[in-house]
């Protein structure tokens, strides 16, 4: 018996209909809640604070959506090959991330950012696109974009770390465990052949190039 | 008396010079001396009314009579017929009680909302509004944006008070003592709550409604808007995060600009036919989202077929054999 592959829809999640702040996803084994429950974003009556708050959640939020994608087009190409479970492995940490972002943005009444479409194909794209150069293209742009975010949240944590460590403790925590994951996928990148792609170097710089202007322009749009 | 009248005229003075300065662009600390010189207008009449020996108008008389009876009244606890006027206070300026700018703007705004089925939205409602406060009817020169002050300060008074209302029937749902509502009917009930806001106003809203659409004012108006829908759609318990976030907002604010513009040339008793309008389009709205739906699913489904036929086609001329 033969199953087609089928490309793996990401479906919106089913959201709850009352105001309550129930938890939307209950799958963040990774992430550790502090004492003070769910409450991530200190609440704040600065107006500049919150906009700064707001647009490192927004610009976030549009990283996990895409990265989320990217995996969902690696798997489109690579689902039946020996590399899948690892790919999956890794899909479904970003799936939790996206998930606790999700939550993040809902109870906040954070603005997600319009391009969202625009990455939903983009990112499947850029999956399957490197897919198609083999498992080792799949692990190179895996290693692109991880490095891309790894940075990217490491300058988030020394801002806030800048302003008021003990403020964003909580915000703190959580971007350190997502960066840690992040860089663990990276590791497992290169680990698994990913610099043994013919132009790798052209090719991460592209992706990488790519990934700095859709942060750019995930956080005001 | 003769101060006074000096004092009017440095007032009407600088009122001169601060629509000319308005005209060109301004730069914040432009704007900061004007303010500036504004209160010391004002604080200059405050003081004129004090020192003047003779009888001065009643309006100052007034004032000055319940200032001198609450810096009078020490250590007790505030209950004079104003709120805090610090220009009368004989602690100086800068005492405790010292009112902001901001909230003297709030007080006087508030005032002239009273006076506009009189005189519109216009400075001249402004100039009403203040000398009930007891001030001189220069003090509309604090004001750069003059009528679209008053009207951007109205619609902020309104969604403040929409946003208590929303909150208050959530807690009430909350704590189990109402039923929740469904999204539709929410919506409708959140938009006819904010509409009704404006029936004593309904005559010259018109009016209200082109000073928003200046050029000037409308970020300022659309900040107001969006803050609104935005409201209403929390409230109403949408949490997505996704492009439907755009499309849900950008309905209802369709749906709320159509029935405003309804409501304005609405004649009917009670607005019988605005809410009617109301219904009708918030029905539109579910009944395309969900046929948006159907039409999904349908091609799901389709894909689903298509797919099935190709592997049977691959079956049949046999390139599903693994050779």
């Amino acid at each position: 018996m033969h199953r087609f592959v089928r490309p793996l829809m990401l479906r919106d999640s089913k959201q709850r209909l009352l105001p309550t702040a129930g938890q939307l996803c209950t799958k963040n084994k990774s992430v550790v809640f502090s004492a003070r429950g769910y409450v991530v974003l200190p609440p704040t009556n600065d107006e500049e604070e919150k906009a700064m708050l707001h647009r490192m959640m927004r610009v976030d939020h549009a990283g996990e959506y895409g990265a989320n994608r990217i995996y969902a087009g690696q798997m489109a190409v690579l689902g039946r090959t020996q590399i899948s479970p690892l790919i999956q492995e890794m899909w479904d940490q970003e799936k939790q991330h996206l998930c606790k972002f999700n939550e993040i943005l809902a109870e906040n009444r954070v603005r997600p950012t319009i391009l969202l479409p625009l990455w939903h194909i983009a990112g499947f794209a850029l999956g399957a696109g490197s897919a198609l150069l083999g498992k080792e293209g799949a692990m190179a742009c895996t290693v692109a974009v991880e490095e891309s975010i790894s940075e990217h949240y490491n300058s988030q944590i020394r801002t806030l770390m800048e302003k008021d460590p003990e403020k964003y403790t909580e915000l703190l925590q959580l971007i350190k465990e997502l960066r840690d994951d992040e860089m663990e996928h990276l590791d497992t990148g290169l680990e698994h052949d990913a610099e043994s792609v013919p132009g790798y170097q052209l090719m991460k710089a592209i992706i990488q190039a790519g990934c700095k202007a859709a942060i750019c322009v995930s956080e005001h749009l | 008396m003769a101060a006074l009248i000096r004092g009017l005229r440095a007032g009407r003075a600088l009122r001169g010079l601060s629509s000319v300065a308005v005209r060109g662009i301004l730069s914040p600390q432009c704007s900061n001396v004007r303010r500036g010189f504004h209160r010391a207008v004002l604080l200059r009449l405050a003081s004129d009314a004090k020192s003047d020996t003779s009888v001065p108008p009643p309006s100052y008389h007034e004032a000055h009579t319940a200032g001198e009876s609450s810096s009078s009244t020490q250590g007790e606890s505030t209950e004079e017929p104003q709120p805090n006027t610090s220009f009368q206070d004989q602690s100086g300026e800068h005492g405790e009680d010292y009112e902001t700018e901001e909230q003297l703007q709030a007080r006087i705004l508030t005032a002239a909302l009273e006076f506009v089925p009189q005189h519109g939205w216009t400075v001249e409602t402004i100039a009403a509004g203040a000398e009930t406060l007891g001030l001189s009817s220069a003090s509309t020169g604090l004001f750069n944006n003059g009528a679209g002050d008053l009207v951007l300060h109205f619609i902020a008074q309104c969604n403040t008070q929409l946003a208590e209302t929303l909150a208050e029937q959530n807690n009430q749902i909350q704590l189990g003592q109402a039923e929740s509502k469904k999204t539709a009917e929410f919506l409708k009930d959140a938009v006819e709550t904010r509409l009704r806001m404006l029936i004593p106003y309904i005559d010259t809203w018109p009016q209200a409604m082109s000073i928003l659409l200046l050029p000037h004012n409308i970020p300022d108006s659309l900040k107001h808007l969006s803050t609104m829908v935005d409201d209403i759609w929390y409230y109403a318990g949408d949490r997505s995060t996704d492009v439907n976030w755009y499309t849900r907002r950008a309905a209802l604010t369709g749906i709320y600009n159509t029935t405003e513009l309804v409501m304005v040339q609405d004649s009917s008793p009670d607005f019988e036919e605005t809410w009617a309008f109301l219904d009708n389009r918030i029905k539109d709205v579910v009944n395309m989202a969900n046929t948006a739906k159907q039409v999904q699913a349908t091609g799901e489904a389709v894909v689903q077929g298509l797919m099935g036929a190709a592997i049977t086609l691959k079956n049949l001329t046999g390139m599903n054999q693994r050779r």
